[in-house]
């Protein structure tokens, strides 16, 4: 069957790239973050943030890269709350990533209240005009290669910037001495310690890293994917986000093949939501009976029953989520 | 030429340090000798600069320096090995050394630092392999990957704080050698000790410190190891006095039957305890010698209830335990852990709260439910007396008492009420001589008294002074020996793994 003059096939590899890119680019972020022994739970209030900052500066200013720019400085700040409480104040890292997710939902629908007034008493549209935003790109030449193109070359530039990014954390964590110090922040702090490395500065950059990220993969789902904002519009993927980092076991190939697997269940039950309507097959119309959010509820069953059989033997960073005293 | 002139440090009202003058030879091999609490520590604090003294100054070739932090000694050319690494484990030998010494940030020059090491390694006869993970080597060769990482750093005068007490008698066998090898190459070393045996065998020079004061300084082999031992101590060795008793053994008491333990759900592993046979007997020290990490602390979790036993079957006084919640066993044992301030003690609480951690529920110290107060006081007051546990009082919280009268609070609580059966893991780790032979005493006196006693250590000389039959723990397996018809040799090769069926 053909959906828009694709085949089904092709339409779900780029719907399952599609849907993996903000988990992949805030998953790099909380990566390097939980490498150095800070875990921030706080990274669905975080995309939260980026999702208004994103919509809001680029409604305001009609430029979409100026909404990703306020996005990654939200996310930034957001996060430097969270550093100072946890990484200088020695707070309990769970206690404030959580504090960090309630204050997100307040103050982004705070600021999506004072946005709409603020268009309205200026006679503006409240949606975004149609060009501020982001459309997907396709490469030239490549996105032309039968499935493939449309996958890899045909998505919106963030996808590119996260693969960009991931090659250059790889190389980073592994084949420099920044990526020594990092590894070594999460697993023996008192080593870096020893070599004259400040333990929280180091981390605080992590944190603020992971932040950038996490607002970045917000404005994607406000100003790229979609052209709206929904209060907690997140919808939980931030901890998703968590869970995969854990599934890739704090190794970037792993969280990349997570969030496609997530990705990829998470558009099929999309699709099947929509075509079981459509479709003349008789299992599709058998489908039509079961409630939709039975689909919606499959990645998150899929995501915890990974969890449960693969993080078992994987203990991550030593010092995760332990305060650094000193 | 390292010298050190009338270096004087208080703290509080204590005088740690007493107008100390010492002079070291470039690559010499110097050694610090004294008790826990004479000075060593803070001596050689001074020289890596952490510590500032009150008095006195350091002359590098002459020349007066102030070592104001860490970074002043290692550009000094002063590096130290503390007994706890600092190293990450999860990273290898070479990135290891690239996070501590590496300068650039963005570029490794992993092969560079690789063919460093390796020439470094080479020249002192060491085999370190630049590319393995240090959480995999063992502590032995962990000591060498920090001594490395000190010379590349551009040490010339490497300390090496009590380097001997992590390490297994072999593993100390090869350490001396290496040390020799580098004070070879010009290099001079610094050697803190409270081992007599060690510092004799390494060492040209020796000082002893003794509250502060140098009660010693020349070469090695001017005095007696007595007369050594006298000034550390001021009083005779205690070790020699402590024996193997005269007395039979009365009945069996604890039997561990053909006991295995697996780590649940990692069956691809080799148990962490294979087929154990072990009984002891009302009235004997049992001694289980072994390199740490071959089962030792599991044996103890497993008869404690704190591990699951896989098949196999544990009675005290013939009646199975497997039935007993731990915190049920935990009342029919005494057992000083190994993990002191982990497992041991509470250390916030006060002295008298940790004193009273097991009695507490005895009808003479509660009133009408309630702790009561004065009884508690007493009792704590009582152990502090007869177990000589210095404090500034019973209510000050024990984490401020030194680890030797911590030692002995765990003791006094746990050997109150001459228990039946006793467990002990590494009971004199970290403890100078004084406060060993104490806790060596404690234990042969409640085999006296007819307890049955379970002395798990890895100091081997201590557990033969003491043990009336000794078992090595080798990969999970309980091997026996014939002691004391075999020597501590053939013991120590057991405990390596070579032919354990020779002894």
């Amino acid at each position: 069957m053909n959906i828009i003059g694709e085949s089904l096939g092709t339409f779900l590899a780029r719907q399952t790239v599609q849907a993996a890119t903000p988990l992949i680019m805030a998953g790099l972020g909380e990566l390097l973050a939980e490498v150095t022994g800070v875990i921030n739970i706080g990274i669905e209030g975080l995309m939260l943030m980026g999702c208004i900052a994103g919509y809001a500066a680029a409604g305001i200013s009609g430029s979409g890269g100026v909404g990703l720019g306020a996005a990654i400085l939200v996310g930034m700040g957001t996060a430097a709350v969270f550093a100072g409480v946890t990484v200088w104040a020695a707070a309990d890292q769970i206690v404030a990533g959580a504090a960090v997710n309630i204050l997100a939902v307040g103050a982004s629908g705070l600021a999506w209240f004072f946005y709409q007034n603020a268009r309205e008493a200026a006679h503006r549209s409240v949606s975004l005009g149609r060009h501020v935003g982001f459309q997907s790109e396709a490469i030239p030449g490549l996105s032309r290669i039968p499935f493939f193109g449309p996958m890899l070359f045909d998505q919106y530039m963030l996808f590119y910037a996260a693969i960009i990014l991931a090659v250059l954390i790889w190389l980073l964590l592994h084949h420099t001495r920044t990526g020594a110090i990092l590894r070594a922040l999460g697993d023996a702090p008192e080593a870096c310690q020893a070599a004259g490395i400040s333990v929280r500065t180091w981390r605080t950059g992590a944190v603020l890293f992971a932040g950038a990220c996490a607002g970045a993969a917000g404005a994607y789902l406000s100003i790229m994917r979609t052209h709206a904002f929904a209060s907690d519009m997140t919808g939980g993927q931030g901890f998703v986000v968590l869970s995969l980092v854990i599934f890739g076991r704090w190794t970037i190939p792993g969280l990349i093949a997570g969030c496609l697997l997530f990705g990829g269940i998470n558009s099929l039950q999309q699709t099947l939501q929509t075509t079981r309507y459509t479709s003349h097959s008789t299992l599709m119309h058998a489908l039509q009976y079961i409630p939709f959010e039975f689909f919606q509820m499959l990645p998150y069953v899929v995501a915890l029953l990974a969890l449960a059989t693969l993080s078992r033997s994987s203990p991550g960073p030593r010092y995760l989520g332990q305060a650094w005293r000193q | 030429m390292l010298s050190i002139e009338n270096v004087s440090k208080a703290f509080g009202g204590v005088q740690a340090l007493n107008n100390v003058s010492l002079a070291v030879a470039p690559g010499s091999v110097q050694g610090i000798l004294g008790e826990n609490g004479a000075g060593k520590t803070t001596l050689m604090n001074i020289l890596f600069g952490l510590i500032r003294p009150d008095r006195g100054q350091i002359r590098l070739n002459g020349q007066a320096v102030v070592v104001r932090s860490p970074r002043v000694a290692q550009r000094l050319g002063i590096g130290m090995v503390h007994q706890h690494f600092k190293l990450s484990p999860a990273l290898s030998v070479t990135d290891n050394l690239a996070l501590a010494v590496g300068r650039n940030f963005v570029l490794l020059h992993r092969a560079a630092f690789r063919d460093r090491i390796a020439a470094l390694a080479r020249s002192l006869h060491w085999a370190v392999d630049p590319d393995s993970v240090v959480g995999q080597l063992n502590v032995g060769q962990q000591q060498r990957v920090e001594i490395i990482k000190a010379l590349l750093g551009g040490g010339k005068i490497l300390i090496l704080d009590e380097p001997t007490a992590v390490l297994t008698p072999q593993e100390v066998d090869e350490l001396i050698p290496a040390v020799r090898s580098l004070a070879r190459t010009g290099i001079t070393v610094i050697f803190i000790s409270h081992k007599l045996s060690e510092v004799n065998r390494m060492c040209d020079r020796i000082a002893v410190l003794r509250r502060g004061e140098l009660v010693f300084a020349g070469p090695m082999g001017e005095l007696s190891a007595e007369d050594i031992a006298q000034r550390m101590l001021g009083a005779p060795s205690a070790l020699s006095s402590l024996g193997a008793s005269s007395a039979s053994p009365g009945l069996v008491r604890l039997h561990l039957s053909r006991v295995c333990c697996t780590l649940p759900g990692t069956r691809k592993y080799k148990p962490l305890l294979n087929n154990i046979e072990l009984s002891v007997r009302a009235g004997e020290i049992v001694g289980i010698a072994g390199v740490e990490g071959n089962g030792q602390t599991t044996l103890i979790d497993v008869i404690m209830g704190s591990l699951p036993i896989s098949s196999g079957v544990i009675t005290l006084d013939g009646s199975d335990l497997s039935h007993l919640a731990n915190f049920r066993r935990a009342r029919q044992f005494a057992c000083i852990p190994e993990d002191r301030q982990g497992q041991g003690l509470v250390l916030s609480l006060s002295l008298t709260a940790n004193l009273m951690l097991r009695s507490y529920r005895n009808p003479e110290f509660t009133r009408l439910g309630l702790r009561h107060v004065t009884a508690w006081r007493a009792q704590a007051t009582k152990l502090v007396r007869s177990f000589d546990i210095r404090c500034a009082g019973v209510e000050v919280p024990i984490q401020f008492l030194s680890g030797g009268n911590q030692q002995k609070a765990l003791i006094a609580r746990e050997l109150y009420g001459n228990p039946p059966v006793i467990l002990a893991i590494n009971p004199t780790r970290g403890l100078d001589i004084g406060a060993t032979a104490f806790v060596l005493q404690q234990l042969t006196a409640a085999r006296q008294r007819g307890a049955a006693v379970l002395l798990i250590h890895s100091d081997l000389d201590e557990l033969l002074a003491i043990s009336d039959r000794v078992m090595v723990m080798y990969a999970g397996q309980l091997l026996p020996t014939k002691w004391p018809v075999v020597d501590r040799a053939a013991i120590g090769r057991m405990m390596m793994g070579i032919t354990p069926q020779a002894a």
